[in-house]
């Protein structure tokens, strides 16, 4: 029951972690929430979903498929929502990013109706034992992938010229233009990536809950950018160890405290944590 | 090689240059001095491309700079040792130097170039995987110094090498410069410590609140009155003698 | 037809509050707050259950509200007030968040269905109808917060409050007390939330968790930037703006939202600054570079 519960909360933390990393890479490079990031989150799994469901695609191209969208999404907002609105007060793009959500929500509600959708494509997981204790293989399957992307990304901003570049970007601007980097590019690039592993976050929730809507986003998007938050936010590892964190204890208390306080676990901690560590877990950036 | 006619830049209304002229021949180490304040770190900043010139006309190897965005105009040979050495903290000092030659496509170079430096300066090598955060002030100007020669500048700029540094690494930062000298390397050369400045420098320009007061071959302003009391702290000397 | 004006009107008028509130902590104190709608939503259940449960008149049970809503923002500010912007953010929506399934989960609140038959506020023999006299209730407390909002910002509290939003080191230097000031400001904000809860609360006459949740705070800070930070005119305009803007892209049906978004970011790109925000103009957009 309670390694059942862990294992539940580490497939959802995954998924939060996926989203954080998004949010904490964009703070990084421009100081900014991405309050829509949850919606580039739909956007992943609708177009995954939309794909599969034609039944001529399979299911690791519509996997692609859905990531590049979600990327492309991001990208776009960030030309129209943020670039236009840089060198104002911060709330200002904050709140054009809110805009950004609504619409995106809404045009999803537009296209695609208010109904859950099942996944188009049924799989066929099982539960398999390992050193004793039951493991889904859905489960399994989704945090290895996860933990795969999380990887690749570490791997990316650690040993890449690009991941270099976007690093300094994120620690001094101007510095970083004097080498010749172009950082609007650099913002571009932290969209692209940023918005890919949100987009796969949302296609594995779909996989997983079973269930895709234009809503799907609001939630694990607030949790995640608390996560961020938690990890210190700016810090890559942070933000997995945030979400993973997060995940699990929102399911072990509504295993054992409460369930119709579950939503408001992620928030009760982060507020406990930055009363007691006002910068987070981890450092955040320029600390 | 550079040319400055008529300057004018700075943050808001007021401009802080007030239309500065200035030039740097191929070959040549030119020191611009001034007071805290005067304005230097906003020449730089203005040549490099980091602030617009709101008037006057700035060339670089037959090139106009005034239009040109930071990001290209280090493509043309123009590399910044920013004020307060500007490493990136939380990177390797190897990510650094590489950063360096970020926009070089000549990758094979750019290795060689990178174990060239690390011969000349041993540190770098030592360091090498360490973050540039931990490094002590002057190992982090060297590291800054290195970063630029990546570059590989046709011009390198230098904004107060030696501030906040430690007598000794103050000689060794300017020992270096005069191995660069040798080696050829034309340096435009910003600085407070007039007296370490002027002894490296061909030529030199003397700034006062966004003017040019005073230019000059170097051994000449070493030697100028007014330089020696505003600058070079003479007078005061010679009172307490 | 009136009365649906009327309607429009009394909503208005208490997202006014709502909004103008919200500005003192924005564009007064340089806080963030993603959780405004949660001392709305204090305010009004407290008035409701006053009402309901113990028989208090209108006036006592506004007063009720403004206490309970004002403790709760003093009860959230005085720990949190010290943390940097970005994560107050997420503190005050985190707050929302968390009395938003409050009010969801208790029994006391009525859970998802929330509280009904709540009273029609009486001063003397008057009853304050909604298709009567209840807009003139709304309109002289507007009124009269608005009268007490610009003596405050006019007065040297409210200059001491601009000194810290614009320089919060500077402000202590001088000798501000920033922190008690912060607070001040919070408590007092969430207090008018409250109150604008009781004249909503009374108005529908029931109520239930969706009206206080996160979109109402998102709503309210979205009046505040459209109107411009620090400009009680701007609240007032963001507020009627945006409270009437879904009514009248209501022809447009589905595309409601939609067009509610795309205008949302289409006016700040024209206007970063807000409708009626001085604010200065960016700097980088004069100095760019090609
Ligand atoms: N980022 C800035 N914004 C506004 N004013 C600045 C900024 N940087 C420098 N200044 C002002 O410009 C003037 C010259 O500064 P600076 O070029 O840094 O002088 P120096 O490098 O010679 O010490 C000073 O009066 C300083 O206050
Ligand atoms: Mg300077």
């Amino acid at each position: 029951m309670f390694f059942q519960q862990l294992l539940n909360g580490l497939t959802t933390g995954a998924a939060y972690a996926l989203i954080a990393l998004g949010y904490t890479m964009i703070y990084g490079i421009l100081g900014l929430i991405n309050f829509a990031q949850g919606e580039i989150y739909m956007a992943g799994a609708f177009v995954a979903v939309l794909l599969l469901a034609t039944g001529q695609v399979n299911f690791f191209l519509a996997f692609l498929a859905g990531m590049a969208a979600a990327a492309l999404v991001g990208v776009a907002l960030e030309r129209v929502a943020f670039r236009p609105l840089r060198g104002s007060h911060p709330l200002v793009p904050l709140i054009s990013a809110i805009g950004a959500s609504i619409f995106l929500q809404s045009l999803a509600l537009l296209l695609f109706g208010p109904n859950d959708r099942p996944f188009p494509v049924q799989f066929d997981f099982s539960t398999i034992t390992v050193a004793g204790l039951p493991l889904s293989t859905l489960q399994g399957a989704i945090l290895a992938a996860a933990l795969g992307f999380m990887a690749l990304l570490v791997v990316f901003v650690r040993y890449t010229r690009y991941g270099k570049a976007i690093v300094a970007c994120a620690l001094d601007r101007d510095t970083a233009r004097l080498m010749g980097i172009n950082v609007d590019r650099m913002v571009t690039l932290t969209f692209f990536i940023g918005s890919a592993l949100s987009g796969a976050a949302g296609i594995m929730m779909a996989i997983y809950y079973n269930a895709t809507y234009p809503r799907m986003g609001l939630l694990p998007g607030l949790k995640a950018f608390s996560a961020a938050i938690l990890g210190g936010v700016g810090n890559i590892p942070g933000a997995i160890l945030g979400g993973l964190l997060l995940g699990v204890a929102e399911s072990l208390g509504a295993a054992y405290v409460s369930s119709g306080f579950k939503d408001a676990t992620a928030f009760a901690i982060l507020i406990l944590v930055l009363l007691i560590r006002p910068q987070g877990i981890l450092r955040g950036r320029g600390d | 090689m550079l040319t400055l006619k008529s300057v004018q830049s700075g943050y808001g209304r007021a401009p802080v240059l007030k239309g500065i002229s200035l030039h740097v021949r191929p070959g040549e180490v030119v020191t611009l001095i001034g007071a805290n304040g005067a304005g230097k770190t906003t020449a730089l900043s203005t040549i490099s491309g980091l602030l617009p010139a709101r008037k006057g006309a700035i060339e670089f190897a037959g090139q106009d700079l005034t239009r040109m965005r930071p990001e290209r105009i280090v493509t043309l040979g123009l590399a910044l040792v920013p004020e307060g050495r500007r490493v990136f903290r939380t990177l390797s000092v190897t990510a650094n130097l590489e950063l360096g030659a970020f926009y070089r496509q000549d990758k094979k170079q750019v290795r060689r170039d990178l174990e060239e430096l690390r011969a000349r300066f041993p540190i770098l090598k030592e360091r090498a995987r360490q973050a540039a955060g931990t490094l002590s002030g002057g190992e982090q100007q060297i590291l800054a110094i290195g970063r630029a020669l990546m570059a590989r500048p046709k011009l390198l700029m230098l904004d107060e090498p030696s501030m906040g540094l430690a007598p000794q690494m103050v000689t060794r930062v300017y020992d270096i410069l005069r191995d660069l000298k040798k080696s050829g390397t034309t340096i435009l050369l910003v600085e407070q410590n007039a007296r370490a400045a002027l002894k490296v420098a061909d030529r030199g320009y003397v700034l006062e609140t966004g003017r040019i007061i005073l230019d000059g071959a170097a051994a000449e302003l070493q030697e100028d009155p007014e330089v020696q009391r505003a600058y070079l702290g003479k007078g005061y000397r010679e009172v307490w003698e | 037809m009136t009365a649906y004006l009327l309607h429009l009107a009394v909503l208005s008028g208490i997202y006014v509050i709502l909004a103008v509130s919200l500005n003192l902590i924005i564009g007064y104190a340089g806080q963030v707050s993603l959780g405004h709608a949660a001392f709305f939503g204090i305010g009004g259940y407290t008035s409701a259950l006053v009402s309901l449960h113990f028989g208090f008149p209108f006036p006592l049970a506004v007063l009720s509200a403004l206490v309970v809503a004002g403790t709760c923002g003093l009860g959230l500010g005085l720990p949190t007030l010290r943390l940097k912007e970005d994560y107050l953010a997420i503190v005050t929506l985190g707050f929302g968040v968390i009395v938003d399934l409050v009010f969801l989960n208790l029994e006391i609140t009525g859970g998802p269905d929330g509280l009904v038959n709540i009273p029609l506020p009486r001063l003397g023999g008057v009853v304050f109808r909604p298709q009567g006299l209840y807009i003139v209730l709304v309109l002289l407390t507007l009124l009269l917060i608005l009268g007490l909002t610009y003596s405050l910002v006019r007065s040297y509290h409210g200059r001491a409050l601009r000194a810290i939003r614009d320089h919060e080191t500077t402000a202590q230097v001088m000798g501000i007390n920033t922190p008690a000031y912060k607070i001040m400001i919070f408590t007092l904000a969430a207090a008018v939330a409250g109150v604008a809860g009781s004249l909503y609360a009374h108005y529908i006459t029931f109520i239930n968790p969706e009206s206080f949740g996160l979109h109402t705070s998102i709503l309210l800070l979205c009046m505040v930037v459209l109107g411009g930070m620090g400009s009680i005119a701007g609240s007032v305009v963001g507020a009627v703006i945006l409270a009437v803007l879904p009514e009248m892209l209501r022809q447009f049906k589905d595309y409601q939202d939609l067009l509610y978004g795309a205008l949302l970011v289409g006016l700040l790109i024209l206007r970063p600054q807000g409708l009626m925000g001085r604010g200065k103009l960016s700097l980088k957009f004069i100095t760019k570079k090609e």
